[in-house]
């Protein structure tokens, strides 16, 4: 996992070969998950000795990405539209396909690592926005609200997403009624509420 | 082309009728060759399908991994039109349709009331009692749905249903062909890219709305207006819109 906002950095590994595949990708600044996070989409490569459309020569300068145990590669871009916070990258040391249920859970987990990520990047001590119990959610009014917010308070438009939750949070409200108020116009976030 | 009669217009009306179809698919499929912005394209492709086939309101809906189905386009931006078609993540004639992998049809929606007894109500409200949805398949795997409103309770002809399932299928291809990237990508990946493009929008119709105090439905048009006069792909002035690099103000006349 790697943040691109500000701090470059892998902010946690599972063990010590996920880690050093990360440092090999931030230290030579590129590899599939500096992809996924520079083109905003997943990169998703179900084996790597057969590249089947994947141009892995892009990547040599990582070296044989076997000698380090991975032979299955999935990096998610951790991002909420125009928020981009990082990337989730999850190796196999045998190639196989990520089944339905599991790039579902994989990309669950992006959106609550996203989310977490934030509120790092954003240095909020809000510890109500890390309700980490919702993902992203594709509402459109929620995401709409969003951008409304962070005009009222003058902050990025990340920070407004964590407001809006931490707001829903204390008033005991979900983040989708709080948004759909907001987008009628009947609240308004006011500076003080920094 | 005219002395093949048929339907109810008579010779000369499907002349223009088959006119106006060429021409609509000859603009998709010039786009599809080009560099293109995929919710840009399905908006197109929506608002082609309501002019074609007299349809109130289109909206394309497509699988999320997550779990359930998102709006990705739709033929007017309105925010309460959005709102019913995103309902359907829940219940309603699109998720049927592709749960079923087949069309669902409903000539008068108030007999559907106990089938969808959410959906219903807010279609009503929004002023459609009928209704067509159509799969959007690849291959054996189904990608989303193409769902057509009426405002009057009708049977939609077998014809207009083969065009609706032609629209589908051209939206799939438009999803599938985008290549954000020098590899070709997989479906999954395609279609998290098309519906993260679609949040991204949504925050800067936000931005926009709040700034200029403007309809949510104003914003897309003034933003998708400056992607085209600048040549930008709409994705992409919508996330400088987000990180404050361009305003898109109100066109002077």
């Amino acid at each position: 996992m790697l943040t691109k906002a500000g701090n470059q950095g892998t902010v946690c590994a599972t063990d010590e070969r996920a880690a050093r595949v990360e440092d090999l990708q931030l230290t030579t600044g590129v590899g599939p998950c500096i992809d996924a996070v520079t083109s905003g989409s997943p990169v998703l490569i179900a084996d790597l000795d057969r590249s089947e459309g994947v141009d892995l020569a892009r990547w040599a300068s990582l070296g044989d990405l076997s000698t380090s145990g991975v032979r299955a590669l999935f990096a998610f871009p951790l991002r909420i539209g125009a928020i981009t916070v990082g990337a989730l990258d999850l190796y196999r040391d045998t190639p196989g396909e990520l089944a339905a249920e599991e790039l579902s859970v994989a990309l669950f987990a992006a959106d609550v690592a996203a989310i977490a990520l934030l509120q790092l990047v954003t240095a909020t001590d809000d510890v109500f926005a890390l309700d980490t119990s919702r993902g992203a959610d594709y509402r459109m009014q929620i995401h709409q609200a969003t951008g409304m917010v962070a005009v009222q308070l003058g902050v990025t438009v990340g920070e407004a997403l964590l407001r809006l939750r931490a707001r829903a949070f204390t008033d005991g409200s979900s983040v989708a009624e709080l948004a759909a108020d907001v987008v009628a116009r009947r609240v308004r976030f006011q500076m003080e509420d920094r | 082309m005219t002395n093949d009669v048929g339907g109810v217009g008579g010779p000369a009306s499907r002349g223009i009728h088959e006119r106006v179809l060429a021409d609509t698919f000859v603009m998709l499929a010039d786009t599809l060759v080009d560099d293109y912005d995929v919710v840009d394209f399905l908006h197109r492709l929506a608002r082609s399908c309501v002019s074609l086939l007299d349809a109130a309101a289109a909206g394309l809906l497509v699988v999320d991994q997550r779990g359930g189905l998102a709006v990705v386009a739709a033929s007017s931006e309105e925010t309460h039109l959005l709102e019913v078609f995103q309902l359907q993540n829940d219940e309603g004639p699109c998720l049927d349709c592709v749960r079923a992998r087949q069309p669902v049809v409903s000539g008068d929606l108030v007999a559907e009331a106990s089938r969808w007894p959410r959906f219903v109500p807010a279609a009503a409200d929004a002023g459609f009692r009928s209704v067509v949805a159509v799969p959007m398949r690849l291959r054996s795997e189904i990608v989303g749905g193409l769902n057509l409103f009426y405002t009057d309770p009708q049977a939609v002809p077998p014809a207009d249903q083969d065009l609706a399932q032609a629209f589908a299928d051209v939206a799939t291809i438009g999803i599938l062909q985008q290549r954000a990237t020098h590899r070709s990508l997989l479906l999954a990946e395609q279609l998290q890219q098309a519906l993260n493009s679609r949040v991204a929008i949504e925050q800067a119709k936000g931005v926009l709305a709040e700034r200029h105090g403007v309809e949510m439905s104003v914003a897309y048009d003034w933003i998708r207006r400056y992607a085209r006069d600048h040549n930008l792909k709409l994705t992409n002035v919508a996330t400088a819109i987000v990180q404050g690099d361009v305003d898109v103000r109100r066109p002077r006349r």
